[in-house]
């Protein structure tokens, strides 16, 4: 069963079936392509729409037959190639000299030259269009594909698809053409610019001659015409750079691509771990789909970019289309399909305590509190994801582990000091939560009076990243004197509430105090009254924000409390200009003294 | 006005400069240059329509494929050489019944003379050889 047509020849009706209808557009579209720039053209081609007509009607013994491929080819039989239908320039001599130069500036068109191929041709036939010899373009090549680690090899897959082979005479013409250099394009230009500039003179004219309607539709045609050939200059900006975009995009992913995958192939355990997670979809399957997912509407653009760029580009046909936009939207969907259930993996939390005495041998005895850094964190060489690395012990085996460990020290509600360890994680149930939670390994120990505790965590390879983190709570009984030391220069995340702003524990003795507040000692006094007079400082408390900053002339005070806000500026060295702000019980009030 | 013999020469000529010859390609270029001879010929007496010209050239084994036709009569038209009128047709489309003008009467006499002139140049060369 096939689709017909009906179509118009020489104001004859015929009925013709799709793909005869394909081939019979495309013989007549090259046959005007082969004496576009005779003159008289459009008469030629009615005339040969006529005789075709004929021939057709010969053919069909009723009206109600319909013409297939085979009269089709039988007429293009009949009536030649394009290429018969060119009239030989070197004949014709006697032609006026502007319709000879006419016919010499044929536009050059893109095609694959496989007399002087390597692969495919499309090196030298890129080579004929931009007009160097072929060698710099292969150079290019081989340079850009060992660059791109062989990105550029689909480039030149895609390219050897789209671009159309010159089988025949007048295409192999066609392709070595007129070079493009500035002077042919300053020339297309001005040609551009002479012709409309001629069309929309005779517009004025016609416009004139009273013939209100017609002129109005000249000057629309005009118009078009104006704005076609912006259209075309900016066209061919716009298709050069959706080409670079296209192609560079593609090859990028491509390359990643590439990488990901093979990464996987070799097996690097600790990536394998946690990039499978709930999903488990290989590495390489998840590289590829995003692949898909992005390339192929780059392919598109890239397409559209080589369709505007080159006029005689093949088409990839629709099946071609169709099987892509298919591959994509399966990619998207699948994607998503386990996105949500990466997402749902990680849905619910689940976490376990466990609780331990503090046990000093002597109540007045200072807790020491020491901690220690893992020391496979620090080394560039692990693979990293998230914030968790892949370490291997002594034996080989793979472990994870992560710095998401935080303390709290709080006071304890008896006299005893307790110790309690939370392990949290993540995962597509409570339960399944919980249990990658126990797969937590977090030890601390206790030496005398000294604890000593990890800032990090490990859980074996299996359990894949699922947001494990621990908190250790450290309930100290009131009185109790502590001190705590840090090995290495890593950030910890400490908790506590002290009375006083300090930029961290470390080093000082603290007592916890009745109120929950661990409270210095030893600390410098001086440092107490220093903070109490005029120099820069911020202060946070009870009592308000109290901010005061001077430099060098520029004074910055702020006092936020119970007497309300008041913000004073004062710039003495760019002319003592002064803002004053004051709001409280009394209203608002601002004082502002510009010398200037 | 120049002739297009010597323009055939010319072609020859200049096929050789280039080291390309095809037999192919120079019988080509040898009917493509007397084609309009022919074609003036054949209408010279008769209107015809394209059909008829084109029946009469292939009978005579001068054109191979009909679309060579199409842009040389456009052409001889466009050079005034050939009138056209349009006739309905009882099968098919209308035709376009082509005529020679007084100018193309002329441009044939002139172009008898010559190929006279030039068969016999050309028979006695290729007798002699």
């Amino acid at each position: 069963m096939n689709k017909t047509v009906n179509i118009n020849l020489a104001n004859i009706l015929f009925h013709i079936d799709e793909s005869a209808f394909n081939k019979m557009r495309l013989y007549l579209e090259s046959v005007k392509r082969s004496f576009a720039n005779t003159p008289g053209s459009d008469e030629i081609l009615a005339d040969i729409e006529a005789r075709i007509a004929e021939l057709f009607h010969e053919k069909l013994a009723n009206e109600r037959q319909v013409i297939t491929e085979k009269e089709v080819d039988e007429v293009i039989t009949i009536m030649g190639q394009p290429e018969d239908y060119m009239v030989d320039e070197d004949i014709f001599e006697d032609e006026p000299k502007s319709t000879r130069t006419e016919d010499r500036r044929r536009a050059k068109k893109l095609y694959r030259d496989t007399e002087m191929k390597y692969v495919a041709g499309v090196s030298s036939g890129l080579a004929h269009y931009i007009g160097i010899s072929p060698l710099w373009v292969r150079i290019l090549w081989i340079i850009l594909t060992l660059g791109s680690g062989g990105g550029f090899i689909l480039l030149y897959g895609l390219l050897w698809i789209l671009i159309p082979e010159a089988a025949t005479t007048s295409q192999k013409l066609d392709m070595r053409g007129e070079d493009i250099n500035i002077s042919n394009i300053e020339r297309t230009v001005k040609e551009g610019f002479d012709d409309v500039a001629e069309k929309i003179k005779s517009v004025d004219y016609e416009g004139v001659g009273n013939k209100v309607k017609n002129g109005g539709k000249t000057f629309f045609d005009t118009l078009g015409d104006i704005i076609m050939f912006f259209f075309k200059v900016f066209g061919k900006f716009i298709g050069i750079i959706l080409v670079i975009v296209g192609a560079t995009a593609i090859i990028g992913m491509f390359v990643g691509m590439l990488t990901v995958g093979t990464l996987d192939w070799i097996h690097l355990p600790g990536l394998n771990g946690m990039m499978n997670n709930i999903t488990e979809a290989p590495v390489w399957l998840l590289s590829l789909l995003f692949f898909f997912a992005f390339g192929i509407p780059f392919f598109f653009l890239l397409y559209l970019g080589l369709k505007i760029l080159v006029n005689n580009l093949k088409s990839i046909g629709n099946i071609a289309k169709f099987s892509l936009l298919g591959l994509w939207l399966i990619s998207i969907i699948t994607l998503i399909i386990l996105g949500v259930r990466e997402v749902a993996s990680h849905a619910f939390s689940g976490s376990v305590t466990t609780e331990n005495p503090l046990q000093m041998e002597k109540l007045n005895d200072t807790l020491n509190i020491q901690l220690v850094a893992s020391e496979f964190y620090e080394d560039n060489n692990n693979m990293r994801m998230n914030n968790m690395v892949v370490v291997y012990d002594d034996d080989g085996t793979p472990t994870l582990q992560s710095e998401d460990v935080r303390f709290n020290i709080k006071k304890s509600n008896d006299t005893l000091g307790r110790i309690s360890i939370r392990k949290e994680a993540n995962g597509s149930s409570h339960e399944q939560a919980r249990s990658t939670a126990e797969k937590i390994s977090y030890e601390y120990s206790q030496s005398g009076s000294t604890l000593n505790f990890n800032n990090f965590l490990t859980t074996a390879d299996k359990s894949t990243f699922n947001e494990q983190e621990v908190r250790v709570n450290i309930y100290l009984p009131v009185g109790q004197l502590m001190k705590y030391t840090a090995t290495n220069r890593r950030d910890w995340t400490v908790r506590a509430e002290t009375d006083r702003a300090t930029r961290g524990l470390d080093g000082y003795l603290w007592k916890m105090g009745e109120d929950g507040v661990l409270r210095c000692q030893e600390c410098p006094e001086e440092e107490l009254d220093e903070e109490d007079d005029d120099t820069n400082h911020i202060r946070i408390n009870e009592e308000g924000i109290d901010i005061d900053i001077q430099d060098e002339g520029e004074s910055f005070k702020m006092k936020i409390g119970e007497d309300g806000i008041d913000i004073k500026a004062n710039d003495e060295k760019n002319g003592g200009d002064n803002v004053d702000i004051k709001i409280n019980e009394s209203g608002v009030k601002v004082k502002t003294n510009d010398s200037l | 006005m120049q002739t297009i013999i010597s323009n055939t020469a010319k072609k020859t000529r200049h096929k050789k400069q280039k080291e390309v010859m095809n037999v192919e390609n120079t019988k080509a270029q040898m009917r493509k240059g007397v084609l309009e001879y022919c074609i003036l010929s054949i209408l010279n007496g008769h209107d015809k329509y394209a059909s008829e010209i084109l029946s009469t050239l292939k009978d005579a084994k001068m054109l191979v494929v009909e679309g060579t036709i199409y842009p040389l009569l456009t052409r001889l038209k466009n050079a005034g050489l050939l009138n056209y009128r349009w006739e309905e047709s009882t099968s098919g489309p209308p035709r376009k019944y082509y005529t020679l003008t007084e100018t193309g009467k002329l441009f044939l006499k002139e172009l008898d003379t010559t190929w006279d002139e030039l068969r016999s140049a050309t028979n006695l060369v290729t007798k002699n050889k």
